[in-house]
């Protein structure tokens, strides 16, 4: 489904320019789930993701470390089939299930790494196959580091074999249509469902600086370019009464620049964390973002993080509020039901608990050098905007998204354990 | 736009041309740096969940940094 599909995207690229990330200075072991929970309306429940990971870090001699990763998404709730004014009539249950493998190989020299990485994920209607490449050096006095990741990945959707019509005459893709699937590659349908392509290329470059002996930032450019089929093939619009599969275009790029400040504040044995971020793309979506945080130890074995993020973002150059897509012509024009496109703000408060237990000369369960466990909940808050003028837009945009208009929209639980060994 | 890739592009220089060489932290005086707390993205679980959950509900994903940091050891 489209939730997870977008989500497959980031988690494809996480995995890949982690590879950035230095390689483990011992092995590593992590688990975790986290539940993520969001209102919704339409009579049909809401939307639950129980998210698990699982990484393993080994070293291989001095130089050389492997890593291997697998995680999941179940996810099932409710979701709209058509943008319409009143998308909440059109409400149905939908569940899906996707899995994601990953190995990587990392080399450490004494100032620099270098990984390769490989990840390959699939569920009923996507599959993603992806390569990534990263390194990382150390410059003079050890207190710059560069970092340079990119990756590759090679996706395929599943849709309604429409043949040769046009896109209001599409149909969108049925969750009783099958999409058959070959060995690591989605087989065609003919006339029933067919996979469609989608490439996609990230680069990212990090500068980490110390400033001081309790200040340092981070600055990072991201670039990403995807090309071939981005619609959710399950959801229609409604365009002058017409219900017409989404119909977006092919190719869109898009840039971010973000900046992080970490300062120890000694005396308080705590710190207080600041991050920014800008994002534009040829569709035309600008966003940003603030992110508050401040970590405090409480004794010697507990540390307590609480933290908070606005966010706010214009909508796609396409996208319309639901009742001009239904009044006004679309005529050579692409339409979009993707809330992810619409003008919206949001907010994150959390906070994170992390039991911390260091083994000294008796390891920690008879294993782990060191081994932390972390409890995590987020509370998010969202107000959608309006694209259009309000004052003619008889129907509001109340009930264009299904997701509730609650003032509490989703929360987050996480709880996960890292161990070193 | 172009304001904000200035200011961006001064941070960086600034931040190069004070920060970066041999003298700008000593290694003894990277007990601070070297903490759990100053590392960026040093939960890589929290970090992919994180993102996952931002991707499904805001359309600018993508590009929140790298691990690193802390002690400046790569």
């Amino acid at each position: 489904m489209q939730l997870v599909r977008t989500g497959l995207i980031a988690l494809v690229v996480g995995v890949a320019l982690g590879a950035a990330t230095p390689a483990r200075a011992d092995d590593t072991a992590e688990a975790s789930t986290s539940v993520f929970a969001e209102k919704r309306d339409g009579g049909k429940g809401g939307l639950t993701v129980i998210h698990p990971q699982l990484d393993l870090g080994v070293d291989l001699g001095r130089y050389v470390t492997l890593a291997a990763g697998y995680s999941a998404d179940a996810v099932s709730g409710a979701t709209a089939t058509t943008y319409s004014v009143d998308a909440v009539s059109t409400a149905t249950k939908f569940s899906d299930f996707r899995q994601e493998g990953d190995v990587g190989l990392g080399f450490q020299g004494r100032q620099s790494k270098l990984s390769f990485n490989t990840s390959y994920s699939t569920e009923r209607d996507y599959l993603s196959r992806s390569i990534g490449g990263a390194a990382s050096v150390d410059l003079a006095g050890r207190n710059t580091t560069m970092a340079l990741a990119y990756s590759h990945s090679w996706d395929q959707a599943c849709d309604k074999d429409n043949g040769m019509a046009t896109p209001l005459d599409s149909r969108a893709l049925l969750g009783s249509d099958p999409c058959m699937k070959s060995g690591i590659s989605g087989k065609d349908d003919p006339g029933i469902t067919i996979w469609k392509p989608l490439s996609i290329d990230t680069a990212q470059v990090t500068l980490t600086q110390n400033l001081s002996p309790t200040l340092n930032m981070q600055i990072a450019a991201y670039g990403q370019v995807l090309d071939g089929f981005q619609s959710n093939p399950y959801r229609s619009v409604d365009v002058g009464g017409v219900n017409a599969q989404e119909y977006i275009p092919n190719v869109r790029a898009r840039w971010s620049v973000t900046a992080r400040v970490n300062r120890y504040l000694p005396k308080l044995h705590g710190a207080v964390h600041f991050g920014a971020r800008f994002y534009d793309d040829t569709w035309h979506v600008i966003g940003g973002d603030v992110e508050l945080a401040y970590s405090q130890y409480i004794g010697d074995s507990l540390l307590l993080r609480i933290h908070a993020r606005v966010y706010q973002q214009t909508a796609a150059a396409f996208f319309k509020d639901a009742f001009y897509y239904l009044t006004q012509s679309t005529a050579g024009a692409y339409y979009t039901g993707d809330r992810e496109l619409s003008p919206v703000r949001n907010a994150m408060v959390g906070a994170k608990l992390t039991l911390i237990s260091l083994g000294g000369d008796k390891k920690v369960w008879h294993l782990f050098d060191k081994l932390q466990l972390n409890l995590k909940g987020d509370v998010l808050f969202l107000d959608n905007l309006a694209a259009d003028d309000t004052t003619m837009n008889t129907a509001g945009i109340g009930q264009q998204f299904i997701y509730g208009n609650s003032i509490v929209d989703a929360v987050v639980i996480q709880l996960g354990v890292l161990g070193n060994y | 736009m172009r304001a904000i890739i200035s200011a961006l592009a001064i941070a960086i220089v600034a931040s190069l041309a004070t920060g970066c060489g041999r003298t700008a932290v000593r290694a003894s005086e990277k007990a601070f740096l070297a903490d759990q707390v100053m590392m960026f993205g040093a939960d890589p679980h929290e970090a992919a969940s994180d993102d996952h959950i931002k991707s499904e509900r805001e359309g600018a994903a993508g590009g929140n940094g790298a691990k690193g940091g802390g002690c400046g050891c790569n």
